[in-house]
């Protein structure tokens, strides 16, 4: 947690909410329109910002500061989980968004900029505390870094406390390896770490965050969470959607860089990780990158036997042909990269000695649907088999996205003078539980950064760790082309050398 | 009660949501035990499929998925509809069905269509009504995410064919499989099981010298390949017997031979109205040692079986023993709730592949 604070009782007391600026740099972008300005929006009308709060659109494209605001109420018309927009606040809320329009590289915005943000603070007491969302392509960050450095926008932490400025970095941050080395070598001239919020947007999510609370605050489970219990874990991130206007990025990252690397791994950090000392980002954080620096390396056997690569080909959604990955818009039609990956890893630690963790991620396959699912060991055969089997495992899944929460699949009986025992499920459901839509996860991580929480934002070494395991993938692939792309249809769960990996272990994917 | 709706492929679940969430206020509960598939050909038996599909519905609530493929029609098509089901009157719980109309070009779409709307963790049931040993494309995508494949042999033209396919997929799927005809036969097996349950009876039963299976030979729209259940019985028990089949004729009749002596089976018909198609009716059944073993259906009580055993010197007072439910979909019922593969049932089949 934040630094404790004299006057809050912990649990009790909302936290003392700085008043502040937020600069979206690209802010013509779409993630301002589907996820920023709604999410600032909601933040406002939950009354989770400061009342003292300002926010600056940064782009390129002339444009007045009502245009802006026109732009923004379309996003949040559009993408906001609450409908329809509140005119009141709205009309109140609108007063408090501006637009700055400047190229990213021009010493003279950047002047202008700080100028500006000197009239906010006087018209609006914001105090001189900066939030500076970079929502731009990766290739920008270290750029304006140096610029916000270079004209006095962001602050030396050790020479004032009375003020503050964070920068928020969307992802990717870095290409590989090397490219994330040099961007942070860069980041840590111009800024401090605890100045740094690299955002994963998963962990975000109510249910991501919700894991730590279903491990450490349940005793039932955490005595059950370990290599004596555990057969093996699946990690599914899959979307039925293409590509779809991402092309070119596309062309660029590919599935590992755009999921795995992130939002998997991260999903991994928190499923694997050791109970923490505390709840404070840094205890979170150490634990979760112990538990990555615990990832065996993969060896040049596993390039074919644990390591799948698919792309996919023409095919069906909901029962719509659809284009294959090299037909999209801004594809290279004999293009290489992959847009499914399915791994195996092993946590050579105490807890997880032999576990395999099975990792799968795709674009196309037949729905949407993260789950982070625990597969038991088989209960001892003696008792209940049924024409020689054992009944089926129990199995546990964290579902993240959507339709939000938590099953447990157990075995009963079937009603009645025999004994057949069939697989149940008791199903866990946010949504009807608890009757009320969850934040987005934007929402929460801009309110974290607000007020100073860096739990849930991927520190340096994290990240590193995270390229460390994955590069010499990037490495192998860069070096073998792949010979049978597209290796999937479009709507199939992945190519079958996926389903040959993991049942070549005597085990099977899970249907989501 | 049943809730319907024609929709888009794409609007599948959102609608269904839609359904769900209309329901809230009446507290009735979504109920699912297991995914069914039910894949058949529009025919004159859709209607006795959607009807067994009702009965499973009502012992066990599930998410059924009914595929009905039109080769005749004209275009090709694939139109969805969802079905909210209330089992029971009192509506405190329903279940999600889904059909799909399909012909032509759409069928390779199926697949794509079926796999996101499968409920995870629960167990996928097959109900593949098509004869196996005739080429589908649908059967080995939909074979894929089947924990168990139901057929029916009622659907197979050709029984040697149909049991030589059987024995393959087991064999290359390593699935679990049921069929409903087999389930069919299940009273008459636990009746030879429970006669002949001492030493001395099975010892006499393996001095049968004559063998005769008598099945019900009136056809029905939905049922024409009347023998089979009795191709079954025969199949087991000379399995169980340990009986070779060495010669056979046209008109069902068979000689076997085990370790000692040699047997005559014989399979023929009768005509009951009111009883279904292909059951079996009566077994007659003689030994070397003269016993003479006889089982008959009652006319007035079809489920009951009236059994006389007499041997050269002494007769039995006769007694009746209850074959079981015979509700149509009963035997789909019992596959459902079993789990594994029959190992008599595959013994069955080897015996008849190679005895036909």
């Amino acid at each position: 947690m934040p630094n404790e604070h004299p006057l809050e009782e912990p649990g009790r007391t909302s936290r003392t909410i700085d008043p502040c600026v937020i600069v979206i740099f690209g802010a013509t972008g779409d993630l301002t329109t589907r996820k920023l300005a709604p999410a600032l929006y909601n933040l406002g009308r939950d009354g989770l910002l400061p009342p003292n709060f300002a926010c600056v659109g940064f782009a390129r494209r002339p444009k007045t500061h009502q245009l802006f605001r026109e732009e923004c109420k379309e996003g949040i018309s559009s993408y906001s989980r609450t409908q329809p927009v509140d005119e009141l606040f709205w009309n109140n809320f609108q007063e408090e968004i501006f637009y700055h329009c400047s190229e990213f590289d021009s010493d003279e915005g950047y002047q202008r900029l700080a100028i500006f943000l000197k009239q906010i603070d006087a018209r609006h007491a914001t105090r001189g505390n900066r939030i500076y969302y970079l929502s731009v392509q990766p290739k920008y960050f270290s750029l304006i870094i140096e610029k916000l450095k270079k004209h006095g926008l962001v602050y030396d932490t050790h020479a004032t406390s009375s003020r503050w400025s964070r920068v928020v970095i969307e992802k990717p941050f870095g290409h590989d390896l090397k490219s994330a080395l040099a961007l942070q070598s860069n980041i840590s001239n111009n800024l401090e770490e605890d100045q740094t919020y690299r955002i994963d947007h998963y962990l975000g999510k109510e249910t991501v965050q919700n894991l730590l609370v279903f491990r450490f605050a349940n005793s039932i489970f955490e005595a059950l969470w370990n290599y004596k219990h555990i057969d093996h874990v699946q990690i599914t991130v899959a979307e039925d959607i293409g590509i779809g206007t991402r092309g070119h990025f596309f062309e660029e990252e590919g599935l590992l860089r755009d999921i795995v690397q992130n939002h998997m791994m991260q999903l991994l950090s928190l499923v694997a990780m050791e109970p923490p000392a505390s709840l404070s980002a840094r205890a979170i954080r150490d634990e979760k990158v112990k538990a990555l620096q615990c990832i065996r390396p993969f060896k040049s056997s596993d390039f074919e036997e644990a390591i799948i690569r698919g792309q996919y080909g023409p095919g069906f959604i909901n029962g719509q042909n659809v284009l294959g990955y090299r037909q999209e818009k801004d594809v290279l039609p004999k293009s290489n990269i992959e847009t499914f990956v399915a791994l195996r890893l092993f946590i050579d630690n105490w807890r997880w000695g032999g576990v395999p963790f099975y990792l799968r991620g795709g674009k196309r396959l037949p729905k949407r649907g993260t789950e982070i699912a625990i597969i038991f060991k088989d209960a001892p055969g003696i008792l209940f088999q049924q024409a020689g089997k054992a009944p089926s495992p129990n199995v546990l899944a964290l579902r993240i996205q959507p339709d939000e929460g938590i099953s447990l699949k157990i075995n009963c009986k079937v009603p009645g003078p025999s004994s057949p025992i069939q697989p149940v499920k008791m199903d866990f459901r946010y949504g009807s539980y608890f009757g009320q839509s969850a934040p987005e996860a934007y929402e929460r991580l801009i309110w974290d950064c607000i007020v100073g929480d860096t739990t849930l934002f991927a520190r340096a070494d994290e990240v590193e760790q995270s390229w460390t395991i994955l590069d010499p993938i990037l490495h192998h692939w860069a070096a073998h082309a792949p010979k049978d792309f597209p290796n999937y249809a479009a709507g199939s769960w992945g190519p079958e050398s996926a389903d040959a990996m993991i049942e070549k272990d005597g085990r099977h994917w899970r249907i989501l | 009660m049943t809730i319907q709706q024609i929709v888009d492929p794409d609007r599948i679940e959102p609608e269904l949501i839609k359904i769900w969430e209309a329901l809230a206020h009446k507290n009735t509960m979504r109920a699912s035990l297991f995914n069914l598939i039910v894949f058949n050909r529009l025919s004159r038996r859709t209607d006795y499929f959607r009807n067994i599909v009702q009965k499973v519905v009502e012992k066990f609530p599930c998410r059924t998925l009914f595929i009905t493929s039109d080769p005749d029609a004209a275009q090709s098509h694939l139109k969805t509809a969802i079905t909210v089901v209330f089992p029971k009157a009192d509506e405190s719980l329903a279940c999600d069905q889904i059909d799909i109309g399909v012909a032509g070009e759409a069928h390779k779409r199926v697949p794509f269509l079926i796999l996101p709307h499968i409920t995870p963790d629960l167990p996928v049931y097959l109900l593949w009504t098509e004869d196996p040993s005739k080429s589908n494309p649908l059967f080995a995508p939909l074979a894929k995410w089947a924990t168990r494949i139901i057929f029916d042999s009622e659907c197979a033209d050709d029984l040697h064919a149909y049991a030589k396919t059987i024995l393959k997929l087991k064999k290359k799927l390593n699935l679990d499989i049921a069929d409903l005809n087999w389930a069919r036969t299940e009273g008459w097996r636990d009746l030879f099981a429970s006669t002949f349950d001492t030493e001395e009876r099975l010892a006499s039963l393996h001095a049968a010298k004559t063998l005769k299976i008598v099945y019900n030979r009136r056809e029905t729209e939905f049922f024409c390949h009347l023998k089979i259940q009795s191709m079954y019985l025969l199949g087991w028990l000379s399995s169980r017997l340990g009986w070779k089949c060495m010669k056979q004729s046209k008109n069902l009749h068979f000689e076997f031979r085990d370790k000692k002596s040699s047997i005559h089976a014989s399979i023929e018909s009768d005509l009951w109205q009111k009883l279904g198609a292909g059951t079996i009716l009566s077994v007659d059944l003689k030994t070397a040692d003269g016993i003479h073993f006889e089982g008959s259906r009652i006319p007035e009580q079809y489920h009951h079986v009236k059994i006389l055993i007499s041997s050269n010197t002494s007769c039995e007072l006769p007694y009746h023993f209850v074959l079981g439910q015979t509700a149509t979909g009963q035997s789909l019922v019992q596959e459902i709730c079993r789990c594994g593969t029959s190992e008599h049932y595959l013994a069955a089949l080897t015996q008849l592949e190679n005895f036909l």
